[in-house]
């Protein structure tokens, strides 16, 4: 798959802001759900992952992790500071693992495993956070829900991927 | 890039069986250890309720009387009211073992169960004659 080139630099600045704007839709979208019943704080689908990998897929590293920064700025105004630093941990870590997996396997590694991996970091970046702001929970009693969780949730984000990409690159 | 491979199949059932594996030597390393509650406010420490006394009653912080804790005859904890929007706090349930933990992050509460310390029922009751 080609990336779509984007012309110059008001070409990438726009993609990035459409991604950006999809990874926002996805974090109201996701918010207005209603909380998965799991006793683990933190637990989510990740919907606005797919934005994210998106942007590291198609766009560019730069352009995947400013959209993940900005989206945790986004969750800083909305949902206060915890929220926010919560948004930035997992985004980060989930990115980097993702693009870890990309340089290393390449073309190898397949978007679900990708997805899993992201969100399973996604998960643990998260609870860090929470257990560094909350004086030492135990990480380890939970990373067995951790993991499953973001296998589940890896398999859901990279199936609705594969169903928006091809309109996203109608689009770009 | 792929959506699935097959390969992708045994790496996801590795992963699950990894996460089995964690749990159960969680699990079979905590279940019967004595234990003690330890509730949080803001990361102080403001109160300690011993597991073994298993009578059952609610109760506040004098922090937030918002949020009620239940202790049940079964030496578990739980969060039975919070005033908090999400209310991740009450849907997390019952916790009795050790390492477990819930938490009300909008109200800065988190209850953890850490190991009960000094004296366990397998200590002797008189040391005598020295």
């Amino acid at each position: 798959m080609g990336r779509p080139v984007a012309t110059g630099k008001t070409g990438r600045l726009v993609q990035a802001a459409f991604i950006f704007a999809l990874a926002l839709v996805l974090t109201i979208a996701e918010n207005a759900l209603p909380s998965l019943p799991v006793p683990v704080p933190g637990v989510k689908f990740g919907l606005s992952n797919i934005a994210v990998m998106y942007a590291l897929v198609f766009l560019s590293k730069g352009q995947a992790y400013s959209i993940a920064v900005l989206k945790a700025m986004f969750v800083l105004v909305t949902r206060g500071l915890i929220a926010g630093m919560l948004s930035l941990s997992g985004g980060i870590l989930s990115l980097t693992v993702m693009l870890v997996l990309m340089t290393v396997f390449g073309e190898k590694v397949s978007y679900t495993i990708l997805s899993i991996s992201g969100a399973i970091a996604h998960n643990i970046g998260q609870f860090v956070v929470i257990t560094v702001i909350y004086t030492g929970m135990y990480m380890w009693a939970y990373l067995p829900v951790l993991i499953i969780s973001g296998v589940v949730a890896g398999i859901i984000t990279a199936t609705l991927l594969r169903v928006i990409i091809p309109v996203l690159r109608r689009l770009s | 890039m792929k959506l699935l491979k097959k390969t992708d199949f045994i790496i996801i059932v590795l992963i699950l069986v990894i996460a089995a594996a964690m749990w159960f030597v969680y699990k079979s390393r905590f279940s019967n250890v004595a234990a003690k509650a330890e509730i949080y406010y803001y990361s102080t420490l403001v109160e300690t309720i011993d597991m073994r006394d298993k009578s059952e009653r609610t109760f506040s912080i004098a922090q937030n009387e918002n949020v009620v804790f239940l202790l049940d005859n079964d030496g578990n904890i739980q969060f039975i009211k919070s005033d908090c929007p999400d209310k991740v706090c009450v849907n997390t349930g019952k916790i009795h073992m050790v390492g477990q933990s819930a938490a009300c992050l909008p109200n800065g509460i988190v209850v953890k169960i850490v190991p009960g310390g000094e004296r366990s029922e397998d200590d002797p009751d008189i040391v005598v004659g020295r």
